[in-house]
């Protein structure tokens, strides 16, 4: 068995295999399935200050090797997650709080409000579903630089993640602007935006018509964004986009990522995660290497 | 709840673009109830989704699931073939609570009789069904013998083809005096589910009415959020986990 732990940012996370925001909740419905101590970490779907309804039904869409969704942040808001989700999730695992807002000022208070209490935030600037928040925030390098900031400022203990849209002209340049703002650490590659139509009806499958593509096939072009920007970076970087195995997730790591996400692969195998950790921890012995942490950023270019 | 490595039994076409799959379990996954679903994998990678599908019969590790023709999906579901292995999660929602009604009145639209399949069967010989169920045309209608067992059977096809010519709704208000239902159960297009609901409205019928509700779904546990509905408290309800039965005075349909 080979050590799986990884440190990110003082955090130490049991396996380096994170659950990714909007796809698992706050962990109660997949613990149903299985323990989800198995988890490195959760991060959670996406809070906000208040409660957010979110999108009209169909929200959901399926292409070849992938899927898209416009859920439009629902959540039952931050202080619902505090009263009855946190500790309980906190026995089990790593907590990533993932925070979005309209404002700035919305950024600003969630992370104010969860510092101290959560082990990271992780700022969604990048949800492309709701019109007055994330996308604008997490297109232009300037943006993300101030959004950043302004979170950094509010934390004095709890280490900030800036999760990265695809969405965007360099994501390096991107990163970079997220290390400078403050960042503890980057994620990235939320979702690409996309369109499926169903041509029987000449109409957007999707209520919201657009949504954000995820799923095994785009991790071709999350693999080079997540590599791009960790050489961009001196800060970590967390991994995700289209994750489905174990072999994907050592890729991930081998391009720069101290850790990954999982998302899309959790509606395919809802034993996608404790998989994945189990067939990394396999590929590693058969390659005789005692600790995970020894792939990271160890691509060599062609 | 388990997602299994289940084995096709069979697989095979009942109606016109209507598909029965049965799938033999490896393992007991406890009581399934009438009305509950499960998600079924199309068992092809390049399809992320499992296909939330109505539980129309359990028999001990046996059960089997009714799939109509739609999209890509289905079309490849319809080509795996007996012995062959498919991802399956279940059983998953609520399902239908019969509480202690003894006359029921069952009304199902298209596909919408699976679940409602399901509950007739596990109850027939113990409670009293008036089932009235609805197709487009005859070479769509299925599974009538099932329902034929729980009681009164009423069949409806919109071009006239067999039955009464109209809808389950029609057929249901056209015969409800006749009947002592103490509960109604009902699931179908959305169209259908409004018509019961307005009906039972106008006519002031307060006899409780659970409806069984179909949405797109990503995780089919509860933890993504996709397949939300309106509640008239204006809360969201998950439909897979919440739901998919709601009493009809609950949810905006």
């Amino acid at each position: 068995m080979a050590n799986l732990s990884v440190k990110i940012c003082g955090v130490g996370f049991y396996n380096p295999v994170i659950a990714a925001s909007g796809t698992f909740g706050f962990g109660r419905e997949y613990n149903e399935l299985y323990d989800i101590s198995l988890v490195g970490g959760v991060s959670t779907k996406g809070l906000t200050l208040e409660p957010r309804p979110g999108n009209p039904v169909p929200r959901i869409a399926e292409g070849k090797s992938v899927i898209l969704n416009a859920v439009g942040l629902q959540n039952p808001g931050v202080e619902e997650f505090i009263k009855n989700d946190l500790e309980w999730l906190r026995t089990k695992t790593k907590v990533v709080a993932n925070v979005a807002g309209r404002t700035l000022e919305d950024y600003q208070g969630i992370c104010a409000r969860l510092d101290g209490l959560v082990d990271m935030i992780e700022l969604n600037i990048s949800c492309p579903n709701v019109r007055a928040g994330g996308m604008a925030l997490g297109i232009k390098p300037e943006n993300v630089e101030e959004v950043t900031r302004l979170c950094k400022a509010q934390l004095k203990s709890t280490p900030l993640i800036v999760k990265l849209s695809p969405n965007v002209e360099s994501i390096a340049v991107n990163a970079q602007a997220a290390q400078r703002g403050g960042a503890d650490c980057i994620s990235l590659i939320n979702t690409l935006t996309g369109m499926v139509i169903d041509i029987e009806r000449r109409r957007p499958v999707i209520a919201n018509n657009t949504g954000g593509v995820s799923g095994a096939g785009i991790m071709p072009i999350a693999l080079r964004m997540v590599y791009e920007a960790a050489h961009a970076v001196s800060i970590p970087v967390i991994g995700m986009g289209g994750i489905t195995c174990g072999r994907d997730a050592i890729a991930f790591m081998m391009a720069g990522a101290r850790a990954v996400q999982v998302g899309t692969a959790n509606f395919t195998d809802s034993y996608a995660i404790p998989r994945i950790v189990r067939e990394m921890d396999e590929w590693l012995n058969s390659h005789k290497i005692e600790d995970v942490n020894e792939i990271v950023d160890t691509l060599k270019l062609n | 709840m388990k997602e299994l490595l289940a084995t096709i039994k069979q697989n095979k076409c009942i109606a016109e673009g209507i598909w029965a799959i049965t799938l033999t379990l490896p393992e007991s996954v406890g009581k399934i109830r009438g009305g509950q679903f499960a998600n079924l994998s199309v068992g092809d990678g390049s399809f992320p989704l499992k296909r939330p599908l109505g539980i129309c019969s359990a028999d001990g590790d046996d059960i089997t699931l009714c799939y109509q023709l739609k999209g890509d999906g289905t079309h490849l579901l319809l080509q795996r073939k007996a012995g062959e292995k498919l991802s399956v999660l279940l059983p998953l929602g609520n399902g239908f609570d019969l509480g202690d009604a003894k006359n029921i009145a069952v009304v199902g639209g298209g596909v919408g009789i699976f679940p409602l399949a399901a509950v007739v069967r596990e109850y027939a010989g113990k409670r009293n069904f008036y089932s009235y169920i609805g197709f487009r045309g005859r070479q769509y209608a299925c599974l009538e013998n099932v329902f034929a067992e729980g009681g009164r059977l009423t069949v409806a096809t919109d071009d006239g083809s067999m039955g009464v010519k109209g809808n389950a709704v029609q057929a249901f208000l056209a015969d409800y005096k006749n009947t002592d239902a103490d509960l109604i159960i009902s699931c179908g297009p959305p169209v259908m589910l409004r018509a019961l609901k307005s009906a039972l409205k106008e006519r002031g019928i307060t006899t409780k009415c659970l409806v069984s509700l179909e949405e797109r779904m990503g995780c089919g546990i509860g933890a993504c959020l996709v397949c939300a509905c309106k509640k008239t408290d204006g809360h969201n309800a998950r439909v897979c986990k919440d739901g998919p039965v709601f009493d009809i005075d609950e949810v905006e349909l």
